[in-house]
């Protein structure tokens, strides 16, 4: 039975560390996988772009932060620009589907259209799950992903923090993470503290 | 009075910053109407917008040339609504004032009234609610000409949030006479004033210090002798990413008196951090020089080295995902690692308690006379082989159809269903009185008898039944380890299963294989009959511990149904060996009867109908007081009061589980140590099938019990290995 103990604690010994990645966030950590359907019901995985950059964009149309962002064009013109580089951005809206703010897939897809944004993959994330394994507080929040899967950066979209600056003249982070970690170079800010409306978990 | 008040509202829209100067010009008919109306009201009409009302006020009846003076912006912020402080926390903006003031009139900061802590969900913001004063102090210059009027102009804006936030904001207004005498405003007077003593200050006579560990910082506050309990802390920080807003902030006393707090460093730590900024509230007050003073400013050096910390976890929610499952480390490696524990394992399984005694019969019989040694053993031994690892491959196929299905299943989910568990008990101790001689049951599963017609296709079977009366073994012993394999993709999880199958298969096919071998065996002799009767009793102590499990799922009614039922089945075998033994037919109509009478006893429990009613949960741990029944939302709301919490998921038929309990967390010296540190003691029972039980391990990468978890303060979450010890357990409370 020794034997058969040792089996099961080292077997327990392998558990540990994956449970320990999947909470993992931070810039430099792994980014913890997911599988979401996207507003038109296909099945999507972090894992299955791994080899490409993710950028992770946290969403909420009803948010005056999102609208400035949304209003001024500014997440639509990065999402075209890095979509045209190979990039996939994959935007969430992890509003609690329990909350007046909720919007099914059909409503963000609309919605979606209506910005005339060009996100990679949209999905509703109505448990709030992917939100919760990443730790995620705000709306707009984002996250860069490297082709190998590591966290990249992490934190706001800009040094704007406020609902009605310019996107569009504030320095972007997600830009420059991309932009730096394309070149080759480490990327200057990792990250920063997000802004913006709660999550509605 | 001579106090006028002007306002002009436009809320919600970004206001050009010269406008309020270009109002001065209509200025002379404005303050005629305010003038008016100032007659009847002291001070004019504030400014609403939906959920919050404005307005700038002022203590003073005047300004006093080259002395400060303080008005405050009021905000009236209606119920359930809140606005936010200079750090707002996990999220929001602070509330700003952009003056326009005439020349040389200059305003300071906003002075900010202690924030609260306000949780939204699982994060937690820095802010308001109900009316909250931001004073400010306004210096008119020396040579402001008394007799004169001065117009205090400001735009306000803020963000108000409920479950939705809404930008707003106004431009305010407040004229004021210039005199060289001012009286207080009644109005405003002594509410301001509460507002000022209610500012954080300095705490004078307490030593304060500030160290920094990790991805932690202490905070000490010393009173001075005789200052009394100043009860629950919470400090805020000046600015964002240095203290994780929804972190939580655990207090304790420290060593010589000080007032510990350990607070948690922002995830988003950046950049130099050697000094603590902030406010410290306190629920009763601080003692300060014989008054008390509720919330205090706190300027420290911070020492040691501080680095960013995690993320808060925010898995605080009652509803837990089945998507964002703990993706499993896909690396070779461990797939390797994974097979070769299996092999092992599955070579251990023939050592278990169901298996042994069949197995070894099984073996022994081979030595026996009349086993040839040519190829049709061998053929035997592979469909032996092929049968083990089949049926193994087949239990996990059917456990990853019914998860790809949508059921919330994991390994051991054999034994959730009470059914299963009736027929395997009876299924031993039809076995067991078979080892005993209460009858004979044919070659099928010793090897011995009469000689076989279809002797692969019954190896092949035999294969099949070691399988079937080993799963009760899987499941306690190697339940969390097959768990772990099921969180793998399909392909390599059937690889492991089989791979565990050839691991059972391969002892008693290489004696198959290989006659030379069986020259170790000892030879058969009357020894073997005795040897056989013995090992019914594991068999007899399998079916009592399978008793024990249907009697934590259900109820002590449906232990008594299936001990009657054993009862039955063992007159039916004794009637049924009477009559092949000679015995007139009424015995065989006997046996008939008792084999319906025992399928009708127990088809309430075959079918799952006795499942103990939705309202009563498993009896595995209700005797113990100290733990409390596991839900999704009892930990979140245990883990947000700040509570340590250890969660143990068990399950009645898990051996491993039972033997962690009563050897270590039944201890004296382990439930001390939680009740010191004042740890929530939950335990998540298994033992019958429960999804959000499943989703919970899934979440932890895991997919069997046990497992145990402590959830510590501002950390993540540690699991513990799955065989504890004390030191195990201790080790981690000591590091909470």
């Amino acid at each position: 039975m020794n034997t058969a103990m040792l089996h099961i604690r080292r077997i327990s010994l392998l558990a540990a560390v994956s449970a320990a990645t999947a909470f993992a966030q931070a810039p430099g950590k792994a980014a913890p996988d997911f599988a979401v359907n996207d507003v038109a019901g296909k099945a999507v995985k972090l894992s299955d772009y791994r080899g490409k950059y993710v950028v992770l964009e946290w969403t909420n149309p009803d948010c005056p932060f999102v609208r400035n962002h949304y209003g001024k064009r500014g997440m639509q013109a990065q999402q075209k620009r890095w979509g045209g580089e190979d990039v996939v951005w994959l935007t969430l809206n992890s509003t609690n589907r329990n909350h007046p703010e909720y919007k099914t897939p059909a409503a963000m897809a609309d919605w979606m259209k209506a910005q005339d944004g060009a996100p990679g993959v949209l999905a509703v994330d109505g448990e709030s799950a992917v939100a919760r394994a990443y730790g995620v507080k705000t709306t707009p929040e984002m996250y860069v992903i490297d082709p190998a899967g590591t966290v990249i950066y992490a934190g706001a979209v800009d040094d704007g923090r406020s609902t009605r600056h310019d996107p569009r003249r504030a320095n972007n982070f997600v830009q420059a993470a991309l932009t730096q970690a394309k070149a080759g170079q480490a990327v200057a800010q990792p990250s920063t503290s997000p802004y913006g409306c709660s999550l509605k978990y | 009075m001579n106090v006028r008040s002007t306002v002009s509202p436009t809320r919600c829209r970004p206001t050009p910053r010269d406008k309020p100067r270009r109002l001065g010009g209509a200025h002379a008919l404005v303050a005629a109407v305010a003038l008016a109306a100032a007659a009847t009201h002291a001070l004019g009409a504030p400014v609403k917008t939906d959920h919050v009302e404005a307005e700038l006020v002022s203590a003073q009846s005047a300004l006093v040339p080259g002395q400060p003076a303080t008005v405050a912006l009021r905000l009236t912020i209606e119920d359930g609504w809140h606005t936010y402080w200079k750090n707002p926390g996990d999220s929001g903006l602070p509330t700003t004032l952009a003056w326009k003031l005439p020349p040389g009139f200059a305003a300071g900061e906003i002075a900010w009234p202690p924030p609260r802590a306000l949780p939204v969900g699982p994060l937690v913001n820095h802010g308001f609610e109900g009316e909250v004063l931001h004073l400010v102090t306004i210096t008119p210059p020396a040579d402001a000409k008394p007799g004169s009027d001065a117009t205090l102009a400001a735009r306000a804006d803020w963000l108000v949030c409920k479950e939705t936030c809404i930008p707003d904001g106004a431009d305010l207004a407040l004229t004021l006479p210039v005199a060289t005498t001012a009286a207080t405003n009644a109005a405003w007077a002594p509410r301001i004033e509460a507002a000022r003593v209610a500012l954080p200050r300095a705490l004078d006579g307490w030593t304060t210090a500030a160290r920094g560990d990790g991805d932690r910082i202490v905070l000490t506050l010393t009173p001075p002798p005789g200052a009394a309990d100043p009860g629950a802390l919470h400090f805020f920080a000046d600015a964002d990413a240095r203290i994780e807003p929804s972190g939580a902030q655990s207090q304790a006393r420290g060593a010589g008196g000080g007032y510990a707090l350990t607070l948690p460093v922002s995830s988003a730590l950046t950049g130099d951090f050697k000094r603590l900024t902030g406010v410290v509230t306190a629920e009763r007050g601080f003692g300060v020089g014989g008054g008390t003073v509720k919330a205090a400013t706190i300027d420290a050096p911070l020492a040691g080295a501080v680095v960013a910390g995690a993320k808060p976890k925010l898995d605080a929610g009652p509803t837990l995902d089945v998507n964002a499952r703990a993706a499993p480390s896909a690396s070779g490696t461990p797939f390797i690692a994974a097979l070769a524990l299996a092999f092992v394992g599955g070579m251990i399984l023939n050592l278990m308690p169901c298996v042994f005694p069949v197995l070894s019969l099984k073996a022994l019989s081979l030595a026996a006379p009349g086993h040839s040694d040519g190829p049709s053993m061998r053929v035997g031994a592979l469909a032996f082989a092929a049968g083990v690892m089949a049926t193994f491959v087949a239990l996990a196929a059917l456990l990853l159809a019914l998860r790809a299905a949508g059921e919330q299943v994991g390994w051991g989910f054999q034994l959730q269903a009470p059914g299963v568990v009736t027929a395997l008990a009876v299924l031993f101790f039809v076995l067991a009185l078979n080892l005993s001689g209460v009858f004979e049951f044919g070659a099928l599963w010793t090897g011995s008898g009469r000689p076989l017609r279809h002797p692969h296709a019954d190896a092949f079977l035999s294969g099949v039944l070691a399988v079937v009366i080993a799963s009760p073994c899987t499941a306690p012993f190697m339940g969390a380890a097959l768990g772990y394999a099921l969180t793998a993709p399909a392909p390599a999880t059937l690889a492991v299963f089989a791979v565990l199958g050839a691991g059972m298969a391969l002892p008693f096919a290489l004696l198959s294989w290989f006659p030379a071998w069986r020259r170790v065996l000892p030879r058969p002799g009357p020894w073997m009959a005795r040897l056989k009767q013995l090992l019914a009793f594991p068999l007899y102590a399998t079916v009592a511990w399978l008793v024990w499990v249907l009697g934590a799922q259900v109820d002590n009614d449906a232990v008594v149904r299936l001990l009657i039922t054993l009862v039955v089945v063992a007159f039916a075998l004794w009637a049924w060996r009477a009559f092949r033994g000679g015995a007139s037919g009424g015995f065989r109509v006997a046996a008939l009867l008792a084999v319906v009478g025992a399928v009708a006893l127990a088809w309430p429990l075959l079918r799952g109908d006795a499942t103990a009613s939705a309202a009563s949960a498993p009896k595995s741990g209700a005797s113990e007081t100290a733990w409390q029944p596991w839900s999704p939302a009892r930990v979140a709301d245990l883990s947000r009061d700040g509570v340590p919490v250890f969660v143990d998921f068990t399950a009645a038929w898990c051996v491993t589980c039972q033997v962690n309990k009563r050897l270590v967390l039944n201890d004296a010296s382990v439930r001390a140590a939680f009740a010191q540190r004042n740890v929530a003691l939950v335990r998540a029972d298994w033992t019958r099938r429960d999804p959000a039980i499943t989703q919970a391990l899934a979440r932890l990468g895991r997919n069997g019990v046990p497992v145990y978890v402590l959830y510590r303060p501002g950390r993540e979450p540690l699991v513990l290995p799955e065989v504890l010890s004390k030191g195990i357990v201790e080790d981690a409370l000591a590091a909470i």
